[in-house]
């Protein structure tokens, strides 16, 4: 990786991660979803480094240009309702928790890592030389990657399954969650809302009258 | 026109087109005030439509799945072979089951709204996206499809509390588990540069460096994270029990029957075609050491924590976690017996499918409204008066125990003798012992059927009138008894679908 690509790297990383922190730390929803909105923008910027200026492009306007505005809609007619209450227990137990979580992931990571070469029945060294060769270099990126043109050639050519299963997968997140919208309307207490209802009618008649 | 795409993947584009079908005429019907709600014909045709899912998986077995040209124009998002079949023929009998149920279910407890048969539907198509994913991209395509229809199903009754939790954590839970799983696949892509669960197979077969492996060690402990909370392993089942209780035993039935399946068929999938190799399948530098200890531990905290349930349905939900234990016994005997072990796991989860679909059936049909079965209270004296519910009731708890003239009693039996081949001789043991403690809590459910009398005063349950219900629980035992007296053919067919996953 080259100086500058690594530099930016870098930034946009602390930058993703730096937002993340904000969203889960912050008390106050809309620093949250500001922070969302950084960890949006440092993804597209990895995005970029890897030649993919499509779906950067979209990242931006589709996350920050509209999950995140409805968030912060949410946030602002929920008003001053949106901060959460302090927790009356003590914070302790969900410090152990992250710090062991952050532990543990830490020491699988090193493991992982730096542990002593496996001992590797199945590959001999000539194979594993050769791997550790091709693995390293990773394939050049192919005329027009990352271009309008050359997505949608992908989509609707090679990969036209996954995006036909693609529609069944809104369909069922716009009737989930049509079901569980609407469902507000037949709980119990509907019977009670009912006849709040019916006496507002009345009051209305009378005013009529 | 054999040689068709659309003939090769039948069974999903005629359950899928049966759902949008559904959703027209439920828009479009018109009802009048008085008549009955939306279940009254859903019901029916969710189940026709499952039905006839089943039913082209299986002309399509008669024919041969390699005699499908089609077939290889979706490969490898879709796989169109005999295991992909079995599970699509599991699946639909899970789908249709639980819409059968619902159908009772919904209009009895006033939650009888249209929207619960296409969730339904559309994700018993992801389950069986799942099934037969070849690929990264259609296998989580099709988990999130089905998970997504699946949190809305549980979150279905939204005027109860307990219900909207249940959903929420399963929905959080549930989302950080996919999240697990496609860092894994996206470790996987990084290291081999495919997607395709075949090619990045052959790419690890052939050899990779040491920092690639130990890259490929960390994608392997996240998939297995993933696909452990999906089947519910302990130690990453603690979601189960609240799901399992919020949800509308309906949409409980589907996720224990359903959902299961189709995660232990990705399971084999994955753990087949891409961690097939000689040193991921060691005993030293593999997942069989992590897979075996999941087993142990799922077993038998499960059997333990179930006994002391005071909720039948909480207790069923911790018995399909020990389930979910007793085929990860025969996953890890994979390793050394393939084709009989997975035979033996198929075989397993379609005698499951019926024997659990029919245990949250019986419940379902203990109890009307504001009559619920719920505890064990509930169901004193039940045998006395009505003893058909009883029977059917405790035939299936039976099952569930591996009590000889039912299905579930060669589940286990083959399960057993396969990993006795494979030379595991504890984890057989254990399996035994922990039958022997499950037999416990569910002898326990019977106990009170028949050798209690309610206490004066205490609520019992008054089982419901449906048709819909008893058909389904009728489906159910037959099941049940034709698997526990005639297990050959179908164990054949299973040993047939695992030798299509080579």
């Amino acid at each position: 990786m080259q100086s500058l690509e690594l530099i930016f790297f870098i930034v946009c990383a602390i930058v993703t991660i730096g937002g993340g922190l904000i969203t889960i730390g912050s008390r106050m929803p809309i620093r949250s979803a500001m922070g969302l909105l950084t960890t949006i923008f440092g993804i597209a910027g990895c995005y970029l480094l890897l030649a993919a200026e499509l779906l950067a492009a979209i990242q931006i306007i589709v996350y920050a240009g509209a999950v995140v505005i409805l968030f912060i809609f949410v946030v602002m007619l929920l008003g001053s309702a949106a901060v959460s209450p302090r927790d009356a227990g003590s914070g302790v137990p969900r410090y152990i928790g992250a710090v062991t979580f952050l532990a543990s992931a830490i020491g699988a990571l090193s493991f992982v890592l730096y542990r002593p070469a496996p001992a590797a029945p199945a590959i001999d060294g000539a194979v594993a030389e050769a791997a550790t060769k091709a693995a390293v270099k990773l394939p050049a990126l192919p005329e027009g990657f990352g271009t309008i043109e050359k997505l949608g050639h992908e989509i609707f050519t090679q990969k036209i399954v996954p995006f036909e299963l693609t529609a069944t997968l809104l369909l069922v997140a716009v009737v989930g969650a049509m079901a569980v919208a609407r469902g507000k309307q037949h709980d119990p207490t509907r019977q009670l809302k009912d006849e709040a209802g019916a006496a507002d009618a009345d009051s209305n008649a009378e005013e009529a009258t | 026109m054999s040689d068709s795409v659309f003939f090769a993947i039948a069974p999903l584009l005629v359950v899928s087109l049966g759902g949008l079908l559904l959703m027209m005429t439920e828009v479009f019907a018109t009802r009048r005030a008085d008549a009955d709600g939306p279940s009254s014909d859903l019901a029916m045709g969710t189940f026709i439509t499952m039905l006839a899912g089943a039913i082209t998986a299986f002309a399509l077995w008669l024919v041969g799945p390699d005699n499908l040209a089609g077939a290889k124009a979706v490969a490898p998002y879709l796989l169109v072979d005999r295991f992909t079949l079995f599970f699509d023929m599991v699946l639909c009998l899970g789908g249709g089951i639980a819409a059968l149920l619902a159908g009772g279910y919904l209009p009895e407890h006033k939650l009888d709204r249209g929207e619960f048969y296409p969730l339904l539907i559309f994700s018993t198509a992801g389950a069986m996206v799942l099934a037969s994913a070849g690929d990264l991209l259609s296998l989580f395509i099709g988990l999130e499809t089905m998970s997504l229809g699946v949190y809305a199903m549980v979150g279905f009754r939204r005027g109860s509390m307990r219900s909207t939790e249940a959903a929420i954590k399963y929905f959080l839970l549930g989302s950080f588990a996919a999240a697990l799983l496609m860092y894994g696949g996206a470790l996987l892509y990084g290291v081999t540069g495919k997607t395709a669960l075949a090619g990045i197979g052959a790419a690890i077969r052939a050899g990779v460096s040491s920092t690639d492996w130990g890259i490929l060690l960390l994608s392997m402990v996240l998939i297995l994270a993933g696909l452990a909370f999906k089947v519910s392993a302990v130690p990453f089942h603690m979601w189960t029990p609240d799901a399992y209780e919020g949800a509308p035993t309906p949409a409980t039935s589907f996720m224990a029957v359903a959902v299961k399946s189709a995660a232990f068929a990705m399971m084999l999938r994955v753990l087949i075609s891409v961690f097939g190799d000689p040193l991921s399948t060691s005993w030293g530098t593999g997942w069989p050491p992590v897979v075996a200890l999941l087993a142990v531990l799922t077993m038998t905290v499960a059997n333990l924590v179930a006994g002391r349930q005071s909720s039948v349905k909480r207790m069923l939900a911790y018995s399909s976690v020990a389930h979910a234990g007793y085929v990860l016994v025969g996953v890890v005997a994979l390793v050394e017996e393939p084709g009989t072990a997975q035979g033996s796991i198929m075989f397993y989860l379609l005698s499951y499918t019926v024997s659990t679909a029919g245990a949250f059936g019986a419940l379902i049909l203990c109890g009307s409204r504001g009559k619920e079965a719920v505890s064990y209270e509930d169901l004193a004296g039940l045998g006395k008066r009505h003893p058909a519910v009883a029977l059917i009731f405790s035939f299936f708890l039976l099952s569930l125990a591996g009590m000889p003239p039912t299905a579930g009693f060669f589940g286990k039996l083959y399960i057993v003798s396969s990993s006795i081949g494979a030379g595991l001789h504890t984890l057989a043991v254990l399996l035994v012992l922990n039958s022997v403690l499950a037999a416990y809590y569910y002898l326990r459910v019977m106990e009170y059927m028949y050798m209690r009398e309610p206490a004066a005063g205490a609520p019992i349950a008054v089982p419901m009138r449906s048709g819909y219900v008893r058909a389904a629980l009728a489906i159910c035992a037959v099941a049940v008894l034709v698997l526990g007296l005639w297990p050959t053919s179908s164990l054949s067919m299973a040993i047939d679908a695992a030798l299509a996953l080579r």
